[in-house]
Formats: C-alpha cells, sequence, structure tokens
C-alpha cells in the first residue's frame, strides 16, 4: 500500500489528504498530520474523501450522441468533434456564440488552460464558473474595498481573535475546519456572535444568537456601525491613516437606529446594540461569512457592509482580525485566481486594461469585449445568441437556479460538450461527453479559501481512457491553432507565474505540506498570512455605504413562506460525490424540507410527512422534518437531492453588480402530498 | 531466542523480507510517519503514526468478494489476502490487536479478519520514544511490548536487539545469518535502561486511567459535549481497538460487496431502518463510545477498551477534553 500527499477535494479548508493507494485503488485517506491549517485532523467527508474514486459509475470513455443515445467514441473522434463543432458556431455566429464553463472542482493548471482556451483558442470572453453562484460578490466587492476579493487572513488565525462575528455560515457543517479554530477561540474566551435565521450548531455555542428574517443583511449591519459610530467604538486612527470614504457610510447609517433595523429585520433592539459592543470593543474582531450574506440581489452590497463595519472597527491587517469569506469548492478561489471569469484575465488583469500582454505572451488576437456571466450565458442560449457551450465539471442542471430554464436554455443550444467523472443530469443532455480524471488521478495545484496553494498528486491511473482536463484542455487548444505543447502541470504553473503576480513565486519545488498563500510574488518570497498589514492594493481602503432593499420576491398570500437552501454536512453539492461515499449516502440519504413547529402545526404537516414545496418556478416532493431550528415562517431545502432539486423552485434574479442569483430568499408555500 | 541486529542492516534485512511478502514500515510522507509498502525509504522510528498498522488488518475499505453476473446466475471470487509483515508496530497498538483478536475471535469467527491476521508477521518495537499524548504506562498497555509479536526488536546503541516471540520470528532469525550476531548480556542490560528511560519520559496521568475515565464518565454532561462534537468520526478511525463497520454493495450487476469502516458517532450508525434510533443525540453518541471502551470491551475481552496511545485527543476536532470530559467554555 503506497501512501500519496494531496489535498482535499471538497470544501474551500483546503486539508491535507493522504491517499491509501493499493493494486491501482484507493483504499482509504487519512490527515496529513504535519499541514500548517489542518494539523492531522479531517471533518467526515474528508477521512472518506477517496471513496468515490473507484466508484463503478465512472466515465470510462468518449460519448457521442446519437439520437436518443450515446455511443463510445475515440478521444479523436470526441475532440475533433467538439473542436470543430465550437470553431464552426463560431464563423457562422460570431465568437461570442460560444462559452466555457470552467470548474472550481479542477485545479488551477486546468483553470488556466480552459480560461486560455475560450479566450486565445475560442476567441471569447465568454468564460465563467461556480463562484458566479457564491463569491462572485465579495470578488466584486472585496476588489472595490480592499482590492483583493479573498479572505484576509489565515484560517488559524481565527483562534487568536477576541470576537467573531459569523454571519450566513453554518460553519460546522460547511467549514469544520474553520469552525475548529472558531471554537478554540471561544474555549480562549472569545465571544461568538452568530447571525442566521436558523438555530445552527455554531448559533447554540454563540453568547449572542442574532435571528434576522432572510434577506435584510444591510438593515442590521448598518444598525451594528450606526451604534458602534454613536458610541464612539470606531477607531478614528485606522480610518483616517488608511481609508477613504468613511464620512458617505456615517452619515447614511446615522438614519439605520437599532429601532429602524429591528423593525425591518425582526432582531431585538438590545441585542443588536449587545452586539455592536461585544464586536466594536473587541481589540482583535473577525468576521466569517459565506452564502448566507453573498447569495442576494443584494450579495455585493452586503459584503461591502461587512467591508465598511471591519474597517470602521480597524479590525483588518492584523492576525485574528479581517473578514473570511469561506468559500465552498476546493478551489473556486483558485479558479477565480486563474481568471475564469469574463472580465478579468488571472491574477484579476481586467480584460479591458491588460489585454496586450496576454496578446504578447499567448501570441495570438484576443478579443477586447468582457464576456457573458454563467446566468447571461443561458440567458443568452434561450435567445439563440450563444449556440455552443463546453461545461467541464459543472452540473448546472442541478446546481443553477430555476432548472426549467436551465434545461430550456440547454435544449436551445446546437452544440454542448461536457466533461465530468460521473454521468450527471447536465451529460444527459450534452453532444459530446469527455472522461475526466479525478483529483486522485493527476498532478496539480489547488487554491483554498485562505489563498493557500497546494499541490495534489497522481496517486493512481485514471479508469478507463478518463484523462486529466489538463491534456483535454491542450488537445483542444491545439485543434484551434494555439501552441499547448505542455508536459506537466508544472510547467502551466510556470506559465501561470509569469503571468500572474500572486503567483510569481509560485514553482512546484516550493509546493511542500505548507504550500504557500499569495500573493507570492517571487522565488524567495515566503507568501502572505495576513493581508493588507500595511497597506491596501489600492493604497487606502475604500468604504462605501449601502442601503438596505428587499429580496426580489417577498412571500405573500399565495406564497406565505421564505425558502432558502443550502447545503447538509454529509453531502456536497449536486452530491456526485457525496452520494457515492457509501457512509455519506447512508447518514443523509434522501431530501428532506425543514419546517418550523409553529408551521407545521398550522399546515397540519408532521415529521417525515411527505409534503410538496412549490414556489413560483416548479414544485418538489420531500419529506418534511420539523424542527426548532427553523424560525417561524422560513423553510430550508438541501440542494443535493436529484429526486428534489431545491433548484427547481428558485428563481435566475440576479444582483445587478455581480450577477449572482438570490438562492437565499423565495417565497414558496407548503402542502401535504 | 535472542539475537543482534546492526543497525546499517536493518535496510538489507527488510530488502530480503520484502522478496517474499509486502513489508509495511514506518516512513516518512511529507514529514508525517506513516505505516506504508516499503520500497528502501528512509525508515521512520521517531515516533508512532497517526492512523495505526490496524489498517492492514482491517482496512478502511476491504473487498469481501466480487460478484459476476452471468445469465442470472451470480459467481463470487474472494480475493486472497496479502502475504504481509508489518514492521514497527509498538506496544499500544499490539494489545489493541489482542483485543481485536478476541473480539472478531468470538463465535461465529471474522474470516476475513483472520485470513489478513494469520497472514501478517508483526516485527514489533519497543516504543523507547513516546509521543506527548501518550500514557500507555497508565493504561498497562506499554511501553515495553509483553507478546504477540513474532519478532520484537528494541533500538540500542548501533543497533536493534531482537526477540522472537513465535516460530515465524525464529525463522526470520534462522533465514538470514549474514545480517544477525549473538546477542550479549551487554545489549540486554542495554535494552533495559531505553526501556527505563522511555518510562520515566511517559508523564504519569492517572486521570487517564481507566478507573478515573469511568469517574469521569459519571459525572459528564453529555448533552453538553455533543453539542460540542463537530461529528467528524476521527476519534473512532484513528483508534486502534476501534473496529465497527459496514457493509455495502458496489455495482450492479457486477461489482464487489465492501466492508467499509464505519464509526458509532454518526446518527446512521444506529439508526433503523424505520427511522427510529436507539442512540438520538450527539451526546448519546459519544457515550456510547466511551461505554464501549471503559465497559463493554473490558468486561466481553478482559482487555482494555483504551490503550493509551492518545490518538483520539490529536485528532479530535472540538479539542475536547477526552479524559476529564469537562465541558470547555
Amino acid at each position: 500500500m503506497e501512501k500519496v500527499h494531496t489535498t482535499c477535494i471538497y470544501c474551500g479548508c483546503g486539508c491535507g489528504l493522504i491517499l491509501h493507494v493499493e493494486d491501482g485503488r484507493v483504499m482509504g485517506a487519512s490527515p496529513s498530520p504535519l499541514h500548517p491549517m489542518s494539523r492531522g485532523r479531517l471533518c467526515i467527508k474528508g477521512w472518506l474523501a477517496g471513496e468515490f474514486v473507484n466508484h463503478p459509475d465512472r466515465l470510462r470513455h468518449p460519448l457521442v450522441r446519437d439520437g436518443e443515445r450515446f455511443v463510445r467514441a475515440t478521444w479523436e473522434e470526441a475532440l475533433s468533434f467538439t473542436a470543430a463543432s465550437l470553431k464552426a458556431i463560431g464563423q457562422e455566429f460570431g465568437a461570442d456564440g460560444v462559452g466555457v464553463l470552467t470548474s472550481a472542482k479542477g485545479t488551477n493548471e486546468e483553470n488556466y488552460l480552459l480560461m486560455k482556451l475560450a479566450r486565445a483558442g475560442l476567441k471569447t470572453n465568454n468564460v465563467d464558473h461556480v463562484a458566479r453562484l457564491c463569491h462572485a460578490p465579495t470578488v466584486a466587492a472585496l476588489s472595490y474595498a480592499f482590492g483583493s476579493g479573498a479572505m484576509t487572513d489565515s484560517i488559524s488565525s481565527l483562534a487568536r481573535s477576541d470576537a467573531i462575528l459569523i454571519v450566513g455560515s453554518n460553519t460546522t457543517e460547511q467549514h469544520p475546519l474553520v469552525a475548529s479554530y472558531i471554537l478554540q477561540a471561544r474555549a480562549n474566551g472569545a465571544k461568538l456572535i452568530v447571525v442566521d435565521p436558523r438555530k445552527t450548531q455554531l448559533a447554540k455555542l454563540a453568547d449572542l444568537h442574532l435571528r434576522p428574517r432572510p434577506g435584510t443583511d444591510i438593515a442590521w449591519i448598518n444598525a451594528l456601525l450606526h451604534v458602534i459610530i454613536r458610541e464612539s467604538l470606531h477607531d478614528k486612527e485606522f480610518i483616517d491613516a488608511r481609508t477613504d470614504g468613511f464620512e458617505a457610510v456615517r452619515q447614511a447609517v446615522s438614519s439605520c437606529t437599532p429601532d429602524w433595523a429591528g423593525a425591518i429585520s425582526g432582531i431585538e433592539k438590545g441585542d443588536l446594540e449587545k452586539a455592536a459592543r461585544i464586536f466594536g470593543s473587541a481589540e482583535k474582531g473577525a468576521v466569517v461569512y459565506a452564502m448566507g450574506i453573498t447569495q442576494h440581489t443584494v450579495g455585493t452590497d452586503n459584503v461591502q457592509a461587512l467591508a465598511n463595519l471591519v474597517l470602521a472597527t480597524g479590525n483588518i491587517g492584523r492576525e485574528g482580525t479581517g473578514l473570511c469569506p469561506l468559500r465552498g469548492h476546493q478551489n473556486v478561489q483558485g479558479a477565480c485566481d486563474m481568471g475564469a471569469l469574463p472580465d478579468l484575465y488571472c491574477g484579476y488583469q481586467k480584460v479591458q486594461l491588460s489585454r496586450q500582454r496576454f496578446e504578447q505572451a499567448w501570441g495570438t488576437e484576443l478579443p477586447d469585449r468582457p464576456g457573458l456571466t454563467a446566468l447571461e450565458m443561458l440567458s443568452a442560449a434561450e435567445e439563440g445568441k450563444l449556440r455552443g457551450l463546453f461545461i467541464v465539471g459543472e452540473n448546472p442542471m442541478m446546481s443553477y437556479p430555476d432548472s426549467g430554464r436551465v434545461r430550456k436554455a440547454l435544449d436551445c443550444l446546437e452544440f454542448l460538450a461536457v466533461c465530468d467523472i460521473f454521468p450527471t443530469e447536465t451529460t444527459e443532455l450534452a453532444d459530446v461527453i469527455l472522461p475526466a480524471a479525478s483529483f486522485a488521478e493527476k498532478d496539480g495545484t489547488f487554491t483554498s479559501t485562505e489563498r493557500r496553494i497546494q499541490r495534489i498528486r497522481r496517486a493512481l491511473d485514471p479508469p478507463g481512457e478518463a484523462r486529466p482536463e489538463i491534456e483535454i484542455a491542450s488537445d483542444l487548444l491545439q485543434r484551434l491553432g494555439v501552441p499547448a505543447d505542455y508536459a506537466s502541470a508544472a510547467e502551466v504553473m510556470e506559465e501561470i507565474s509569469t503571468l500572474s503576480a500572486q503567483y510569481g513565486g509560485v514553482h512546484y519545488d516550493r509546493l511542500g505540506v505548507n504550500g504557500l498563500q499569495w500573493p507570492c510574488p517571487s522565488r524567495n518570497h515566503p507568501g502572505t498570512g495576513t493581508l493588507h498589514a500595511e497597506s491596501f492594493p489600492i493604497g487606502r481602503a475604500r468604504f462605501r455605504a449601502v442601503e438596505h432593499r428587499e429580496p426580489h420576491e417577498m412571500a405573500d398570500g399565495e406564497y406565505p413562506l421564505t425558502l432558502s437552501t443550502g447545503r447538509s454536512l454529509y453531502h456536497f453539492h449536486t452530491g456526485t460525490m457525496t452520494r457515492r461515499t457509501s457512509l455519506l449516502d447512508r447518514e443523509v440519504p434522501t431530501p428532506v424540507v425543514d419546517i418550523s413547529p409553529e408551521d407545521a402545526k398550522l399546515l397540519q404537516i408532521r415529521g417525515g410527512q411527505t409534503v410538496i414545496v412549490e414556489t413560483r418556478r416548479g414544485s418538489i416532493r420531500l419529506e418534511a422534518r420539523v424542527t426548532d431550528s427553523m424560525p417561524k415562517g422560513n423553510i430550508f431545502v438541501p440542494i443535493h437531492f436529484c429526486e428534489a432539486p431545491a433548484n427547481a423552485l428558485t428563481a435566475q434574479t440576479l444582483d445587478p453588480q455581480s450577477k449572482i442569483p438570490e438562492y437565499k430568499v423565495s417565497a414558496a408555500r407548503i402542502r401535504r402530498a | 531466542m535472542r539475537a543482534f541486529l546492526p543497525g546499517d542492516r536493518l535496510k538489507s534485512l527488510l530488502t530480503a523480507l520484502g522478496t517474499h511478502m509486502d513489508v509495511v514500515a514506518p516512513q516518512l510522507v511529507e514529514g508525517a510517519v506513516v505505516f506504508a509498502s516499503w520500497k528502501g525509504q528512509e525508515i521512520a522510528l521517531q515516533e508512532n503514526s497517526l492512523l495505526p498498522p490496524l489498517e492492514f488488518l482491517l482496512p478502511q475499505r476491504d473487498v469481501l468478494f466480487r460478484y459476476t453476473q452471468d445469465s442470472g446466475r451470480y459467481s463470487f471470487v474472494e480475493p486472497s489476502a496479502k502475504f504481509r509483515l508489518i514492521f514497527g508496530i509498538r506496544s499500544c497498538d499490539l494489545c489493541a490487536v489482542a483485543a481485536l483478536d478476541k473480539i472478531f475471535g468470538s463465535a461465529p469467527a471474522d474470516h476475513p479478519y483472520f485470513d489478513k491476521r494469520r497472514s501478517t508477521v508483526l516485527v514489533a518495537l519497543n516504543c523507547t520514544r513516546p509521543g506527548e499524548n501518550c500514557f500507555c504506562s497508565s493504561s498497562g498497555s506499554g511501553p515495553e511490548c509483553q507478546d504477540l509479536f513474532d519478532l520484537l526488536l528494541t533500538e540500542i546503541r548501533d543497533g536493534y536487539l531482537a526477540e522472537t516471540g513465535s516460530p515465524a520470528g525464529i525463522m526470520i532469525l534462522k533465514e538470514h545469518p549474514d545480517l544477525f550476531l549473538d546477542a550479549q548480556e551487554s545489549h540486554l542490560a542495554e535494552k533495559r535502561d531505553v526501556l527505563r528511560n522511555a518510562n520515566s519520559a511517559l508523564p504519569v496521568r492517572e486521570e487517564r486511567s481507566a478507573a478515573n475515565v469511568r469517574v469521569a464518565m459519571e459525572k459528564a454532561d453529555w448533552d453538553a459535549l455533543g453539542l460540542q462534537c463537530l461529528n467528524c468520526g476521527s476519534c473512532t478511525f484513528v483508534c486502534p481497538v476501534c473496529h465497527c463497520f459496514s457493509i455495502f454493495d458496489a455495482g450492479v450487476p457486477d461489482g464487489e460487496r465492501l466492508r467499509c469502516r464505519d464509526t458509532c458517532l454518526l446518527s446512521g450508525f444506529s439508526r433503523m431502518a424505520g427511522g427510529a434510533n436507539p442512540r438520538i443525540s450527539q451526546g448519546e453518541r459519544l457515550h456510547n463510545w466511551y461505554l464501549d471502551k471503559f465497559e463493554y470491551i473490558p468486561q466481553k475481552t478482559g482487555l482494555a477498551g483504551c490503550v493509551g496511545c492518545g490518538r483520539c485527543s490529536r485528532v479530535c476536532l472540538a479539542q475536547m477534553d477526552r479524559w476529564s470530559l469537562e465541558v470547555g467554555r
């Protein structure tokens, strides 16, 4: 039995993992004792992380659609068909008639090459990935506020905080290793404030649990700032020395009294004041947030409101402070860093400003207009403007909002190629299916939520003829006339490091168990744990006043409940991996809708009963679970289950700034089946 | 039988043994000690591994048999156990093997376990460098190996004192006369010295003795502990005595029947088909884990259910005090 050091494939924590390999199979996994963040610990998903790799359902051969069925094809046939189809559509309808969706489950090198494939190969900036559905508001808001859209400190530094505000993050379930550091801080005496409509495990352990009505975050965050300023708890010295725009925010929040915010959000005035005093008087305060903040039509403003809070209290640039967006996928940070975004190249270089640099580097002309975001691509497909799509390691049929509309859009396409490790709801609609190598079967790097660039290593061969996406992307690039003769993933990283300042000093020979935290601009640079210690990349940080706006769809007489969607500890996203992992599938085998005891009584629903949840988009049928973790008027549906897809219910209403859809608020109703 | 193995001949011995079996030895992966197949790597004896070598007797995932369907009839093939030698297993983990032998040996005997057990040679190592979480001397399971080994090595100056514990161990000495030298009285004296030093290096942790943990269990607030538990199952996966498993079939119509390591800290472990669960809260499940270690296993086997390796403290995601069972803030 061999043991191979790699990085966990699930959430953004980026834990060190050792895979146990014997006779070409993954026999188990265990934690990496010396990993700087996980330190020999793992969550239950991590312990079971190798199991899906050898699942019999793995895609083994390229498949090409023949009417209603798929037939086995050679790689040559599948790739030449893919390249020719995308090229033909580009020639007929213009280059922007095609698009590429890359994968936050892929490596940095793969995302870089797929981004290059879209831009240099297909001549379109229509390239995006799942960050659009999770932390696009973080990238947008924090790039404006700080000049860098990433977690500002290391995960382990949370243990040294005095006060931690946890907003819209079920941390013990979604990021267990981050939760372990939050609990360590708590054991050291730190105060925890959890803001979440649901009574999560962390909420039960917190000093203060505030339960806002979903979609009212700006109101209560502004009220916290109001109290902090009113009681002179803000850090005037820091504000003067390192920020701009405080005055406008001070004026804007002057009317945001706790009474006013209480009326909107339903949080008691006294609790808001208490929270403001705890956070405002902390020597080292940190804010941890996730999808509960971003997945709103005001997602970008929500993040800015939190940025205003940490700036006003001077809680940034020091250990134990900062703003901590928790990334959901193990490499969603990296996919953003690699420029799998329609308006940015790798290193967050704007398409409009840096085109020449990339034209020179890649020796080809590049498109000048920013492309479409993920959901805009689907809308364009519905309108017939986008005709060809290459989806790599994503399952939009399950993960994008309003699956009925997603289906319609994908059906409108002339050509759809999907590259994945398992058959999914999306591969079913494809014209070409390309089998990919899993994380255990390839080399590359992942970048975790704390900006730690770490290696994954090939521990065994891919099943059948499956190939790493790096080879697939290189092959397609060459077929589209762009030289792409990469001998290894390390070689791709060498190219990335010349084009992206943050990764300038990242070379495979430097990536040991500690990895490197970006920015790491040069070979001798040790990497950066805490961002913005001396200055911000934009010089001075920027406040921006934000106002409360109601969600796109409010509960009403017809649909009286507010539906939120999210994850469970035991499953990951669309369940392609975790539902093929025996213990995880056994732990949570079926979907349930969580409903409060009050609502259940009113609607005469008992726990375990089958119910139908409906919104204006669609309906699903699943079991009800009556739990006091839900506040009255709210229901919660997990996103992992194809038999009751939560996204049949959600809408494609977007945040105008970051184009993220509002997953967290939909008006819904529920009835007995 | 005793012999002395000069330190520079250890690799030659393992190479020779490796010609006819899979030699598993502690080695470094990214700086950490792990047990893995040895192919000439540096041998790492500085500390015990985080995952006990029991994984070779009760793997995280084990194929019980493969099934193939042909014209409606199934045929089955059982894989045969590999002939394997585990080098460097320590006294705590050996005590765990003793407990597992009794548990899996009670009728009906567990054949997949004993197939592996019988084809595994155990070359043990007296633990002269205990880790900071270790308390084997307080739980009576170390640092000196008592029995169950085929061959026992003690690291002394310039090499290892080898003592046989079974015919398989004697065969190792006899088959490699060119590598072993005669043991001297001085070697034995040295062994006594290093073990005395190891014993005094081990902190006396009375609070971790089984009797004291049982007292702590009586007083523990299991609901509060359950609320802090992060359901990772790590304590069960690293415990050398934990042995629970579940059985799953992978593949239709052809496939494999797998036995996977399971953990009693998951609610699905004790949930009945109809949905009822005798251990409904995380606190109850945690309590059960302790009862198993400190009540049931000692009652059933007469052996300790906790061997004092300290691994569960090290991996606990909630950083619970596993021994005092006091609820931290």
